[in-house]
């Protein structure tokens, strides 16, 4: 019995052991270097000496929290508040929008169709999705803008992406579109799945959509419920090549997210302790999501 | 309880394994680093030779320039290929953009090609520093080239950088043919100008000057040159080494009454990506466009080109392109070639194109520049050259001056904010 459990382990070693080279040690590695701890023999990557210096730094720069700004309303409010600002935003109007769609194009001849071409924004590179934002929300060529047009609302035309009070705004109604196919697809999966016949008897006992919708659908889809929320919060937080390409943070700081202020203490300042920092604080905020969500889904199964 | 020992053991086992195989890759790329120590080169190089024979060595070749700039410099690679018999492949990446990834990829022994270039000589020097370029010292004698040009890319005495060809920020372009049409001259003293603008916004029904943006360069580029024509090129230097604050009374007040006036009534346009802007403002939608002398190959005809500066304007500024080669290069006599070739004989190719460049190797003569540039070079000839603010700042402070600026184009009310976030988010040192 002994040796068959070893055989299995055996089995398992080659992945944990990829797992502990390629995730493991490069977290714990990046974590360590936060506190200016340097674990890789040679590369020097920190020569100040073990301490919380970085974490002041961080949460002392205007970059990372910019109290006036939130007092005031204003922005810049820092990359922590534009991340929770984009969840708060994102988060609901995907996923209602997802479901919504879903249910419409459930009994809607030709919705495969109209579904792979919601998809599309999932498919398209995120680089593209930026530049196509830009371009979107742009006053004189943007789509935005000329439907604002049409509609009379002229007081709303101007190129979003570089005022500070609608770039954040700007970024976050693009990734609803190119976001938006994932939930629509994860929805539709789990609509196939809820038995046909739960729906007729509720039909033949008289129940109008809504009812259904309430107390049926929306119940048995809890499930993907979970994944499209926890999918988006992370997608949300770790929101990256859509805000390089279109703002790269900007104007003044007004569009700028933690992994772009990551990105720029790696890249531009090569202060890989500060950048290691970001990243922390960063994984420290998704962790608890990934945690309650993987809870959820064992305790589903 | 065994099991549990056992799968307990295990992990530590594959941590052990794992941590080992991160230190052997850590100490890997340190022996990488130490084995390919810093060449000093003492002996100038003489003129590219054929290769020895051999294989054939392609060098790649990093750059800036796309579209009507590349194939400007295409020309100078080309007569380098004819030559030396040494293929080049040429690779775009902005300064903006090398400056993001080839740093990740010297700390791991690599580079994105044989010779880089880039504006950014501060960006040269840095690494130099770092010890991931070639120091360069001595390749071509410093003496034939524009005075101080050197300056940017030289760390602890040693020269990581040469000079290719030069470009100047002179002031506002314009069509000669428009200004015909409607019976407009270039301003001679402020009030013209800003009579002119006037003028000029009535006739369009919007902005007359177009703003460029891509990552925010260009606009800081006009702000500096509203701080060059009312501080003087002595107040461009001061802040650029830190004497002076952007608080400063005197910088301040340069914001507050010439520019953010200009900003409120409209005269200046949002931030447009820049290749767009010259396509509307060369086909009428905007009449001013503030930009560097490359525009000048970028237009269907140079001859009805136009430039002006804020009348009184006593400085101009320049910068140049950066040649410098990374000490992963596994071609380094071929790349200290090329570099040598560009920074000398390729200058003289480079200026006779439509790149909108002027030498900086001095034994280059006017007559060798395009025959636009010429009249350029004259003009630009009047002024005292002072590097560019940003250029000479560098780092993340590079950005964030661009970024503010984008700010302050938008709202220009919150002039007080930026100059405060200019003043502490400047380098100490």
């Amino acid at each position: 019995m002994g040796a068959m459990r070893l055989e299995k382990l055996s089995f398992l070693l080659p992945a944990l052991l990829l797992i502990f080279i390629m995730v493991i040690y490069p977290i714990l590695a990046t974590i360590l270097l936060s506190f200016n701890i340097d674990i890789v023999v040679g590369a020097k990557v920190s020569d100040k000496p073990p301490s919380l210096e970085n974490y002041f730094k961080a949460f002392s720069s205007k970059e990372l929290l910019n109290w006036k700004g939130v007092e005031t309303g204003t922005f810049p409010m820092g990359a922590l508040i534009h991340n929770a600002l984009w969840v708060a935003i994102h988060l609901p109007i995907t996923t209602m929008l997802g479901l919504l769609l879903a249910v419409l194009l459930q009994n809607v001849k030709g919705a495969s169709i109209i579904r792979s071409l919601i998809f599309l924004g999932m498919v398209v590179p995120m680089i593209v999705g930026g530049l196509l934002i830009a371009f979107s929300f742009d006053k004189d060529i943007g789509i935005v803008n000329f439907l604002l047009n049409t509609l009379g609302l002229k007081m709303f035309v101007k190129t979003w992406t570089t005022y500070p009070d609608t770039a954040l705004f700007a970024l976050i109604l693009g990734s609803v579109w190119l976001w938006t196919g994932f939930s629509v697809v994860t929805y539709s999966a789990g609509l196939a799945s809820i038995p046909k016949e739960i729906i007729e008897a509720a039909l033949i006992d008289g129940a109008k959509f809504r009812t259904i919708l309430f107390k049926i659908i929306i119940p048995l889809l809890k499930p993907v419920t979970v994944a499209v929320v926890a999918m988006t919060i992370i997608w949300d937080l770790k929101i990256f090549d859509i805000v390089y390409v279109a703002t790269r943070g900007g104007p003044g700081g007004a569009s700028m997210v933690l992994s772009i202020l990551m990105w720029d203490y790696f890249a531009r300042v090569t202060d890989y302790t500060m950048s290691a920092t970001i990243a922390t604080i960063l994984t420290f905020i998704i962790l608890p999501i990934a945690i309650i969500w993987v809870k959820l889904v064992m305790r589903g199964r | 309880m065994a099991e549990t020992t056992k799968l307990v053991i295990a992990i530590i086992i594959a941590l052990i394994v794992g941590i080992g195989i991160g230190y052997a890759a850590g100490m890997g790329a340190v022996q990488t680093v130490t084995t390919t120590t810093t060449v000093t080169v003492t002996t100038p190089v003489t003129t590219p030779s054929p290769s020895p024979v051999g294989p054939p060595v392609t060098l790649t070749v990093v750059g800036p320039w796309s579209g009507g700039e590349m194939e400007a410099f295409m020309e100078v690679l080309k007569a380098f290929e004819e030559q030396t018999g040494i293929k080049i492949e040429y690779r775009i990446y902005r300064a903006e953009d090398l400056a993001s990834v080839a740093p990740p990829q010297f700390e791991a022994g690599m580079a994105p090609g044989d010779v880089l270039i880039t504006p950014w000589g501060w960006w040269i020097a840095e690494m130099g520093k770092k010890g991931h370029l070639i120091d360069l010292t001595g390749l071509v004698d410093e003496n034939e080239y524009v005075s101080g040009i050197f300056d940017p890319v030289k760390a602890e005495g040693k020269v990581y950088g040469l000079p290719f060809t030069a470009w100047a920020k002179p002031g506002f372009w314009y069509r000669k043919s428009f200004f015909e049409q409607h019976g407009l001259k270039p301003p001679e003293t402020w009030d013209e100008f800003v009579s002119l603008l006037s003028e000029l916004k009535g006739i369009l029904g919007g902005p007359p000057i177009v703003t460029g943006d891509g990552v925010g360069w260009p606009v800081g580029d006009a702000a500096e040159h509203f701080i060059i024509a009312f501080g003087g090129p002595e107040l461009q230097l001061k802040l650029i080494n830190g004497e002076v604050k952007f608080t400063d009374p005197e910088v301040k007040s340069i914001f507050e009454e010439k520019l953010v006036p200009l900003l409120k009534e409209g005269y200046f346009s949002e931030p447009i990506e820049w290749t767009r802007a010259v396509e509307l403002w060369w086909k009428g939608d905007y009449a001013l466009y503030f930009m560097g002398t490359w525009i000048t190959g970028m237009v269907e005809d140079p001859d009805d080109l136009g430039i002006f500066p804020i009348p009184g304007t006593k400085g101009v500024v320049m910068g140049t392109d950066y040649i410098c080669i990374p000490k992963y290069t596994k071609h380094l006599e071929e790349a200290k070639m090329l570099a040598k070739f560009l920074a000398t004989e390729g200058q003289r190719i480079h200026v006779g194109t439509k790149a909108g460049k002027f030498a900086t190797w001095l034994k280059v003569g006017i007559e060798d520049h395009w025959a636009p540039m010429q009249g350029v070079y004259k003009f630009v000839k009047e002024m005292q050259p002072v590097p560019d603010l940003d250029d000479a700042v560098g780092g993340k402070w590079q950005t964030l001056f661009w970024d503010q600026m984008k700010l302050l184009w938008v709202e220009p009310d919150r002039l007080d904010e930026i100059l405060t976030t200019l003043d502490e988010n400047f380098p100490s040192e």
